[in-house]
């Protein structure tokens, strides 16, 4: 049987991708290889979430069951405990391959794909630090998980290195736990978490915060088991500076050092990538390079608030049902670039033949800006502006606006200027 | 009462144990750790070496290049991995083309079975992304990769499976001889008799033979080398070995292809006080970046997904020291088996066993020797066909518990039971690789740790990453969900 609309991954971006499209009539699968839909939210039980979506504020569990109660009132097909192994293309069908223990390895085919395969947690190994590999170096969420979910402390003396989001919530979950959470070490000069988490997760608990620091030695006792780290500031090169060392002995270090998006899945179709979001290009409608593949979440771009999730695959939701419906044409495209102080930019392309559908623009700032000016450029002509009093990395911005009267040959450019 | 106690379960062990079980022996093998293959066979390039750069005459020339055609037989056998990769030696300028040529010669003395010499044009079409700085290579087409757990793995199965007992777990403490009988003390307790002990403890070799003798014939040096991994998704990146040309520290920083796809970067070669404990460092992994790139262009370091240690259980005797105990008759020493250790571990079983110890003309042969060991296919490397047909009869094939090497909870499950199976996260990922791809275990660390505990009946407090002393967990949580 041919399915409309297959999604993959049911966290909070599957789950809302899901229900806009189904609300639009279209016949929709969601494949989930947990045993329960909801994905990183059911870690985090802290609260915190759905002041945008709700006007409310609601732990991870309780935003998740929020859609999922919506998802089952609206009957979607689901399967859980199943994972894609293998996603290809046939002609304009997508060929989704499945493996669970129920099914065995199947075969589905759809005329749309949604990804919402979420992100995983950077890793020791791939910012190569030095040292003994101990047993006790342990990325941020994976330890959340054995708290939270299964019910277990990964170890007494902490320390944690990068103030990501998910850093700063163990640092104080820990705490509250009764570890001895020693501090947190940042390479950048700026935390990369929201502040309202400095604040409340680090500076009520007197956690030291040690900005353009790394650690830079990790030391195993005879059993390979965690002993103690060394940090050390760093000049503007990220190069660690000597005689700066602070010895810590802990038991677990805990990594909060980015998170990457999931698209092992795309290896197979050939979808053009931003090196920069690390995920792929994506239009205005958040559709691929590939026709009628279409990508939201974090698998696409790495999220402050899980509110911003929902709403991004939302619209992708009703992209997707769009696409079927054959609402899109075949037009022009532009590319829009990352100019001067801005890290990345998605979408990457604005295609005219998507011209029913508003261009939301988020991006992030390569630095810290007091008093910014945000300036849209085609060529040399500025398009759009606006201030913003404040511009941090670790929030995501976003702007829009009409696009549909501009020229359609020339790529546009986004740039932050300093005031 | 043993015929044989063997030290030290690497590959060079596990090889002996072997080769020790084609015989009616009572044969023991003990190994500190808690698994095969810890140590100097855990971290290493993995390469079958042609034989093509130890000094010629020596016991490393004459084991590597026979122990090279013994991996041909062993992968029938025991069903050991191995990519016939080939590998190229490179010159960058004319002095060095000078010193491939030399090689060459070394080469062809030490009998290694081919090889020719290319220029940079003839090179680059079979390497497209070898260095543009590169003028000649020495092509090794006999250099193959292998997965040297996998090595052990076999090995010692193997053994077992004809009638060897293996120890894990177990240090060997003291040792003494009385009336033609040594006395081996492990872990400070128990005690084991054998006729004749065979000291093959790697970088621990000279602490075990000072255990016994006053004056040690060789000292470990120990040298490490640091190495990065590249992810998967570079497979093709190069397919020969790339080695630049051999100086005294030894065959420099490479780029190795591996079995599953992932490629090496490395390693350097330093001098550590502590053998025990290699430690990448800065300065290292700078080292390897700096120089593997003199043998590639655009090296994808952008796919690192890991950088270790290892060490080499190089010693101040320059050759394989394989001899018979100058103070003890019946004590063997195998030391200073560093690189081409891995190459020559087949060899070196058989050398130690009929050459030195003539074992072949004192004992009978076990008539129940079984040469054969089969190992479990990787699930996602079968065929669909073959794939749907195991999974009709096993569903667990279905269940894919490690997401990035796609390991099934069928695998895992096969992977802590059966003669060298193992409870330990580390243990299974030796075993089925769950746990060494893109997220390094972030994902699928937590369903082992619970079928760990499932499967022997033990509390998550008691699932350990490796040895006992490293549990996951110090506590419950407060309050229980």
């Amino acid at each position: 049987m041919m399915r409309d609309i297959v999604v993959i991954g049911g966290g909070a971006s599957g789950l809302a991708a899901s229900i806009s499209a189904k609300k639009k009539g279209k016949d929709v699968l969601l494949i989930e290889r947990e045993d329960t839909l909801g994905g990183i939210l059911n870690q985090c039980i802290h609260n915190g979430f759905g002041l945008e979506v709700f006007k409310e504020e609601y732990t991870g569990p309780e935003y998740a069951h929020k859609f999922v109660e919506e998802f089952m009132d609206l009957k979607i097909d689901y399967l859980i405990n199943t994972t894609v192994i293998k996603l290809d293309k046939n002609n304009d069908d997508f060929i989704i391959t499945l493996s669970s223990k129920e099914l065995g390895i199947k075969n589905i085919t759809a005329r749309s794909v949604i990804i919402s395969s979420g992100c995983y947690e950077r890793t020791r190994g791939q910012i190569s630090m030095p040292g003994d590999r101990p047993n006790g170096v342990i990325t941020a969420g994976s330890a959340q998980r054995y708290l939270n979910i299964n019910g277990y402390m990964v170890g007494k003396k902490v320390f944690i290195l990068g103030s990501g989001d998910i850093g700063l919530i163990m640092a104080r979950r820990m705490y509250l736990e009764g570890a001895e959470v020693l501090g947190v070490a940042e390479i950048m000069p700026y935390s990369n978490g929201l502040n309202r988490n400095i604040v409340q997760c680090l500076n009520d608990f007197d956690i030291p915060l040690y900005l353009s620091h790394t650690v830079t030695n990790v030391e195993a006792d005879e059993f390979k088991k965690l002993k103690a780290i060394t940090i050390q500031q760093v000049d503007e090169r990220f190069n660690p500076i000597p005689n700066t060392e602070k010895h810590f002995e802990v038991d677990t270090l805990l990594l909060s050092i980015g998170l990457i998006p999931d698209i092992t899945l795309l290896d197979d179709l050939y979808v053009e990538v931003d090196p920069k979001t690390k995920s792929a290009k994506i239009n205005q409608a958040y559709e691929t390079s590939v026709k009628g593949l279409f990508i939201c979440g974090n698998s696409l771009q790495v999220h402050d608030l899980v509110d911003n999730v929902s709403k991004e695959s939302t619209r992708a939701g009703i992209s997707a049902s769009d696409y079927l419906d054959g609402l899109v044409k075949d037009r022009k495209k532009i590319a829009i670039k990352p100019g001067k102080n801005v890290l990345y930019v998605a979408p990457q392309y604005l295609d005219f033949g998507w011209e029913d559908k508003d261009l939301l623009i988020t991006f992030r700032s390569s630095k810290k800006i007091e008093k910014a000016i945000v300036k849209v450029y085609q060529g040399e002509a500025l398009v759009y502006q606006k201030r913003r009093a404040f511009i941090v990395p670790a929030e995501m911005e976003t702007l829009s606006f009409a696009y549909q009267e501009l020229n359609q040959d020339q790529d546009l450019m986004i740039e932050i200027e300093e005031v | 009462m043993y015929d044989y106690i063997v030290i030290g379960a690497g590959v060079i062990g596990s090889c002996i144990a072997r080769e020790l079980s084609r015989y009616q022996l009572k044969v023991l093998v003990l190994e500190k750790e808690n698994d095969v293959a810890n140590v100097q066979s855990l971290a290493n390039s993995a390469i079958v070496h042609s034989g093509h750069n130890p000094e010629p005459g020596s016991l490393k020339a004459k084991l590597s290049v026979w122990g090279n055609k013994l991996y041909e037989d062993m992968e029938k056998e025991l069903d050991i991995p191995l990519i016939r990769t080939g590998a190229f030696v490179v010159a960058h300028n004319e002095d060095e083309e000078e010193q491939l040529i030399e090689l060459a010669k070394t080469a062809k003395i030490n009998q290694v079975p081919e090889f020719s010499i290319l220029n940079y044009n003839e090179a680059v079409l079979i390497e497209p992304n070898l260095s543009k700085t590169i003028t000649k290579v020495l092509s090794l087409p006999t250099t193959k990769v292998t997965y040297p757990w996998e090595v052990a793995f076999a090995a010692m199965e193997n053994a077992i499976k004809n009638g060897v007992e293996f120890k894990k777990n177990a240090l060997v403490t003291a040792i003494s001889k009385e009336n033609k009988k040594f006395q081996v003390t492990v872990n400070n307790k128990k005690i084991y008799e054998t006729l004749n002990i065979i000291n093959a403890a790697g970088v621990a070799s000279d602490d075990i033979a000072s255990l016994i003798e006053n004056n040690v014939k060789f000292k470990i040096k120990g040298r490490k080398g640091e190495y990065f991994v590249l992810d998967k998704r570079v497979k093709g990146f190069v397919n020969h070995v790339l080695y630049p040309l051999p100086t005294e520290l030894g065959k420099g920083v490479l780029i190795t292809p591996q079995v599953h796809g992932e490629i090496l970067l490395g390693p350097n070669s330093l001098e550590v006080e502590d053998k025990y404990h290699p430690t990448t460092s800065y300065d290292g992994l700078a080292y390897v970046k700096e120089h593997a790139s003199m043998l590639a262009e655009n090296i994808p370091f952008n796919q690192i997904i890991r950088s270790f240690a290892g060490i080499r259980s190089t010693s101040d005797y320059d050759d394989f020291y394989i001899k018979e105990s100058l103070e003890y008759t019946n004590l063997y020493h195998l030391g200073g088996i560093d690189s081409p250790g891995l190459t020559a571990c087949f060899a070196i079983a058989k050398y130690l066993v009929n050459d030195v110890m003539n074992v072949d003309q004192k004992y009978n042969i076990n008539p129940n020797f079984d040469p054969y060991r089969k190992k479990r296919k990787l699930f996602h490397r079968l065929s669909n066909e073959e794939k749907l047909a195991l999974i009709s009869e096993e569903p667990l094939y279905g269940n894919i518990i490690c997401k990035c090497e796609k390991i099934t909870e069928k695998e895992i499950l096969d992977a802590m039971h059966g003669p060298l199976g193992s409870n330990t996260i580390k243990g299974i990922k030796k075993r089925t690789r769950a746990g060494a791809g893109l997220c390094q275990g972030g994902y699928c660390e937590e369903k082992i740790m619970k079928m760990i505990a499932k499967e022997f009946n033990l509390s998550p407090l008691e699932v350990a990453y490796d040895k006992e002393e490293t549990k996951l967990f110090v506590s419950e949580t407060k309050v229980k969900l």
